[in-house]
């Protein structure tokens, strides 16, 4: 059967919109769902590491390493959402520090690290708790035992928690240049 | 005098983090995070042409060609037309069609160019439009927002880790498939188990960073 | 039409990971636990059906010449919806499979049924054939699966059963190799259950063969 270019490309062109249209309807039911689980998310993340959660979003800040992306502002201090880079991808993690520039605690947001390894370090277990709550009162710089500074490596994942103490040194950093 | 000097040492400075971030790239998309033995992308043309080395190495250097041509239009095409017009649900199915476009193209070039190469890659020539690392890699441009040029890097070079795995893995299906082992390891299993072995050994390759 | 006959082509002669060697990309990248396979396996089951309808419904409508990036079109359509319900009702699932949901397009086992099946017979055949060959790459995806989260972490269930979704430890802590659960062992563990598959076909065959003769 001859079928003309100009008829299989009008062809191509039909379905290919009527799948568009398809996927602009299905886009524009769950385009607001995933919006607010990435919403609720984030809330989640500031109030585990600023008490009493944040009420407003400092838009106006100065940061070097380029890994800070949001700022929230709360009662108790700041929730810093920064993301350094991980063993494979970044880490995006949430950063509370208080009024006097002592980390208050962190929260891993999502991260892309090898099971068993680096995502211990967002793991809700016992190993995974302990390896965060080590940065809580840091009040300058934090690095590795193999770095030279305090932080014990989890095990196998030498790389995630650089990465992390990176995040935090981020923090840190920006929150200096903040009232 | 002293402004031209900062100037100069500010674009040394640069240079050099652009070189780093270029060889980071090319270490890791050849060998640490290769895209068949550490993202499992492009599995089955790896164990369909893997057969013999000339046929392994043709359809490697197409598949790289691929990669690097549809890393560069899928970055315009994002660029140009989903992000402006919000349409980012839109990505997979733009990428696939012009990954396809792209292989027709090439087949129809290779076809009236290289017809011999055309002749020894046969029906898998256009299997490269269903090759997992192509839109993985034209995937992996967009979620980690690199710019054209790192696109385009990222492409070619996933294409060439491609191509090495395909090689070495071809000169290994040689030995493997004349050794003596149980009846029922006889053909695929094997080739597996081999192909474990080789994604052992790379990841050898795995704490390489620049 | 018969469901008996497809469910055992799909399970046993004809599967399309085991047999077909299709979709390995896949098998091998995210069998690491229970949740991930049969999320993975439902998800491609869904979309497999989905597409060979419409594919079987358009047959006579769409040209020859095109009919590739027809069938393309149509199944990264159905692939994205799929992924944006994950997205917004399973989170979980949907970073857990990450990159390999849209890669679903690119799944041969999808595209081969379409242009081997879907393009030559009815709708209801298709649908069928769509849910049968799903439900082997499921079946064969699971036992990946538990044998790579059994031999890698020593749970059974991640994702879905035990305390927190961890898992109900069945292996004790130190046992465990780490390295199953990572791309070598992928191709180990597929390489071992295709030699297992392969194994069982023979004996199957053999004992058929042996009972005609003593006929």
């Amino acid at each position: 059967m001859k079928v003309s270019v100009l008829r299989l490309a009008l062809t191509l062109l039909l379905i290919t919109s009527v799948t568009a249209a398809a996927l602009a309807g299905v886009n524009a039911l769950t385009g607001p769902v995933i919006a607010q689980r990435t919403q609720e998310q984030t809330q989640a993340a500031i109030q585990a590491v600023l008490p009493g959660g944040s009420d407003r979003e400092i838009t106006d800040f100065t940061d070097e390493t380029g890994l800070v992306q949001r700022i929230y502002a709360g009662k108790q201090g700041y929730a810093f959402e920064v993301t350094p880079k991980g063993f494979d991808s970044a880490v995006t993690m949430m950063v509370g520090i208080d009024t006097q520039g002592k980390v208050l605690g962190i929260d891993i947001i999502s991260h892309t690290e090898t099971a068993g390894l680096g995502a211990v370090a967002a793991a809700d277990t016992p190993v995974g708790k302990a390896f965060r709550q080590q940065f809580a009162g840091a009040g300058e710089s934090v690095m590795v035992t193999k770095d030279g500074g305090s932080v014990d490596v989890l095990t196998g994942a030498t790389v995630t928690s650089r990465a992390i103490c990176t995040g935090v040194n981020a923090a840190l950093a920006c929150a200096a240049g903040l009232p | 005098m002293a402004d031209e000097a900062f100037e100069s040492e500010n674009q040394k400075e640069r240079g050099k983090e652009i070189m780093q971030a270029i060889l980071g790239i090319l270490l890791a998309a050849i060998l640490s995070q290769n895209f068949i033995l550490v993202k499992f992308c492009g599995i089955c043309p790896f164990m369909g042409v893997s057969r013999k080395m000339d046929a392994a190495l043709g359809m490697g250097m197409a598949v790289t060609f691929v990669m690097a041509l549809a890393s560069a239009a899928c970055y315009w095409v994002n660029a140009l037309l989903l992000v402006p017009m919000q349409l980012q649900y839109m990505q997979t199915v733009a990428f696939v069609l012009v990954i396809a476009s792209i292989v027709q193209v090439v087949e129809m070039f290779l076809k009236k160019s290289v017809p011999a190469l055309y002749q020894a890659l046969g029906v898998f020539l256009p299997l490269i439009t269903t090759n997992c690392a192509v839109l993985g890699v034209v995937l992996e441009n967009v979620q980690k927002e690199y710019s054209f040029l790192f696109s385009v890097l990222n492409g070619a070079a996933g294409g060439l880790g491609f191509t090495l795995a395909i090689v070495v893995f071809a000169s290994l299906r040689e030995r493997v498939n004349e050794s003596d082992c149980p009846e029922c390891f006889r053909g695929y299993p094997l080739t597996l188990i081999a192909a474990g072995l080789l994604a052992l050994a790379f990841m050898g390759f795995s704490g390489l960073r620049v | 039409m018969n469901f008996k006959k497809h469910l055992y082509e799909g399970l046993f002669t004809k599967n399309p990971v085991t047999v077909q060697l299709l979709g390995m990309c896949s098998t091998l990248a995210i069998s690491t636990s229970l949740f991930n396979g049969l999320g993975m396996g439902l998800a491609v089951t869904i979309i497999t059906i989905c597409s060979n309808v419409l594919i079987s419904a358009l047959r006579n409508v769409i040209p020859n010449q095109i009919r590739i990036a027809a069938y393309i079109t149509i199944i990264a359509g159905f692939v994205t919806i799929v992924d944006l319900l994950l997205q917004a009702y399973l989170p979980a699932l949907s970073s857990s499979l990450g990159i390999f949901i849209p890669l679903i397009v690119v799944n041969c086992m999808v595209l081969g049924r379409a242009e081997a099946f879907a393009s030559k017979h009815d709708v209801l055949s298709s649908a069928l054939d769509g849910l049968c060959q799903g439900i082997g790459y499921t079946a064969a995806l699971v036992v990946v699966c538990i044998i790579r989260e059994l031999l890698g972490y020593g749970t059974f269930g991640g994702g879905l059963l035990g305390p927190g979704g961890a898992g109900i430890r069945i292996i004790p802590q130190p046992y465990p190799a780490m390295q199953i659960a990572l791309p070598v062992g992928g191709f180990l563990i597929l390489g071992f259950v295709l030699a297992g598959n392969q194994w069982l076909m023979k004996r199957l065959n053999l004992k058929t063969r042996k009972k005609g003769a003593k006929k």
